[in-house]
């Protein structure tokens, strides 16, 4: 196999690793905020992608203002669904936590089913491409790279330069003390849960213009999110990006050599393999 | 000036009472400390009257107001703030954003920078370790950004649960010395700490808590001089 041959599909997997990273930033902000391991992730990345898709094919709205009208939907209904399903248990234990998701998994997936179908769907867009020898990068991929990079950075910004975002770190390190300073620690933890869902929409919606994908598509991503949070270790969100960016790398490379269908084997093995050698994820744990 | 009213208290952890029934009051400007042996329920009390352990009865009164049953996030909005046992730090944000945590209360955001000022002139120490994360910084040094910390929210009325402990001698003088000084600013204070030689003296009133009852109170200068409490809590 030359390098020649892989280059290509390793540029294009690197750069879907940005898209990925983005999805898993929120499932990995909402476990660090509020220990919430949240298995509404999948349809909510589906969610995103429907929104793109319905704004697009029925009112004509660019894509890229979905992927802003997604982001923003996310955020009141992560915002929602905190405050239906996660408040009331959010002292229980793990397990409790997990079912309570789940059953927002399942209520999703059962109504959008409905309203949805489960026939594939796709945003037919074309920004052109740009070609360097046997390298092609699709418009709509560099577009996609650019604004996970944008909506990282600003979540960074966030956490460490505004008032609400210091306060959902403290409320994440130490909720008593938190409260104790004039934190009112459920609305942080509410809005934490809104911004993990508007990232997981936000990738949704990305993820959108590139591929085709139906209402049970999320599941795949929210695999990938799993396997990527633990390799950068559950709670870190630059190692929630850098995972994205080994996995995304990692596929480009493994669908050179065996079958799109083993990708996902290959990628719970990792997910077990991490697990078992390396809890803590391979960028070791948080301080 | 500010007071504070705690009337008949009881609470504990899950079955188990741990307050029967403590009665205290912090009079404006007034600097009031509890004393007890190791369990008596003195931390259980702070909590309470701060919110993080609901009361199961009795009343808490800010100014009269009935505030019992508000979260501690509210009550640091009116002003009644706990420095807690154990510095209870955010450790992984740095020096600068614990400071600024404790600067939420509305009234205090707008002159956030101006306590920042205030608090790194009583600390010194603090304003060179600005950007360092506060679970790197020593024991003393985080005892003293605890305290700091708690001074940024501009408070009505400041409690401390053992604010000594894991402090040098020296430091535990400069802690008094700052105690001394926000008594002089008339604040409405009131203190817990193993140290009664030290408490008592800097101390307007004095109550004792055994087994979750109030059984000794006066001014401090009175309850200094009990033979019981010179016994038990004093070593004389
Ligand atoms: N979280 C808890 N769950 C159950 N019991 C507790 C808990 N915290 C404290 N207690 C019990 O409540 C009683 C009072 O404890 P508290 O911490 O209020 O004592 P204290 O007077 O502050 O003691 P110290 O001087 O050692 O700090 C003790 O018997 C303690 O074991
Ligand atoms: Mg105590």
């Amino acid at each position: 196999m030359s390098l020649e041959a892989l280059l290509p599909s390793a540029i294009d997997g690197l750069m879907l690793g940005f898209v990925y990273g983005l999805a898993a930033l929120g499932l990995t902000l909402i476990f660090g905020v509020m220990k919430v391991i949240n298995l509404s992730h999948g349809p909510i990345i589906a969610l995103g992608m429907f929104a793109v898709f319905i704004l697009f094919s029925g009112f004509g709205v660019n894509p890229y203002l979905g992927v802003l009208a997604a982001a923003l939907v996310g955020l009141l209904l992560g915002v929602a669904i905190y405050f239906v399903a996660v408040d009331r248990v959010i002292n229980a234990t793990e397990l409790t936590t997990l079912l309570a998701t789940f059953s927002v998994n399942l209520m999703i997936i059962g109504v959008a089913t409905v309203i949805f179908t489960t026939s594939p769907r796709s945003i037919d867009i074309d920004l052109g491409a740009l070609r360097a020898g046997n390298v092609t990068i699709l418009g709509t991929h560099g577009v996609a790279v650019a604004v996970a990079i944008l909506v990282a950075a600003a979540l960074y910004g966030f956490l460490f330069r505004t008032r609400p975002g210091k306060s959902i770190r403290a409320v994440a390190n130490n909720r008593a003390a938190a409260e104790l300073m004039g934190i009112d620690s459920r609305r942080m933890l509410a809005l934490a849960f809104g911004i993990g869902t508007a990232l997981a929409m936000t990738s949704g919606a990305l993820l959108a213009t590139l591929f085709s994908f139906t209402i049970l598509s999320g599941g795949t991503y929210e695999l990938k999110s799993f396997v990527i949070v633990v390799l950068g270790g559950l709670g870190n969100p630059t190692g929630a990006l850098v995972g994205g960016l080994v996995i995304g790398l990692l596929e480009g490379v493994l669908t050179v050599f065996i079958p799109v269908a083993w990708v996902p084997v290959v990628e719970y093995v990792i997910f077990v393999a991490v697990l078992l050698l390396r809890p803590a994820g391979l960028l070791g744990a948080r301080a | 000036m500010t007071s504070l009213a705690v009337r008949s208290i009881e609470s504990g952890y899950g079955e188990v009472q741990i307050l029967w029934g403590a009665s205290v009051e912090l009079g404006p400007g007034k600097l009031t400390t509890i004393l007890g042996s190791n369990g008596a329920g003195k931390t259980t009390l702070l909590r309470t009257i701060v919110g993080l352990l609901p009361a199961w009865k009795g009343n808490v009164l800010l100014d009269d107001r009935d505030v019992t049953r508000l979260s501690p996030h509210e009550k640091a909005e009116l002003g009644l703030v706990l420095v807690p046992e154990g510095r209870q730090l955010f450790s992984t944000l740095t020096v600068l954003e614990n400071l600024e945590m404790g600067s939420t209360p509305k009234h205090a955001r707008a002159t956030m920078r101006a306590t920042i000022d205030q608090v790194f002139g009583l600390f010194p120490r603090l304003a060179e370790r600005q950007t360092q994360l506060a679970g790197t910084l020593s024991g003393g040094e985080q005892q003293m950004l605890a305290i700091a910390r708690g001074l940024m929210s501009k408070p009505r009325i400041l409690m401390f649960d053992e604010p000594s402990l894991g402090l040098s001698p020296l430091l535990t003088m400069n802690l008094f010395e700052i105690i001394r000084r926000l008594k002089r600013e008339s604040l409405t204070m009131l203190l817990v700490e193993q140290n009664v030689q030290m408490a008592l003296a800097v101390s307007d009133h004095a109550y004792v808590l055994e087994r979750g009852r109030i059984t000794i109170e006066g001014p401090a200068r009175e309850v200094r001089g009990m033979e019981q409490v010179r016994k038990s809590y004093l070593g004389l």
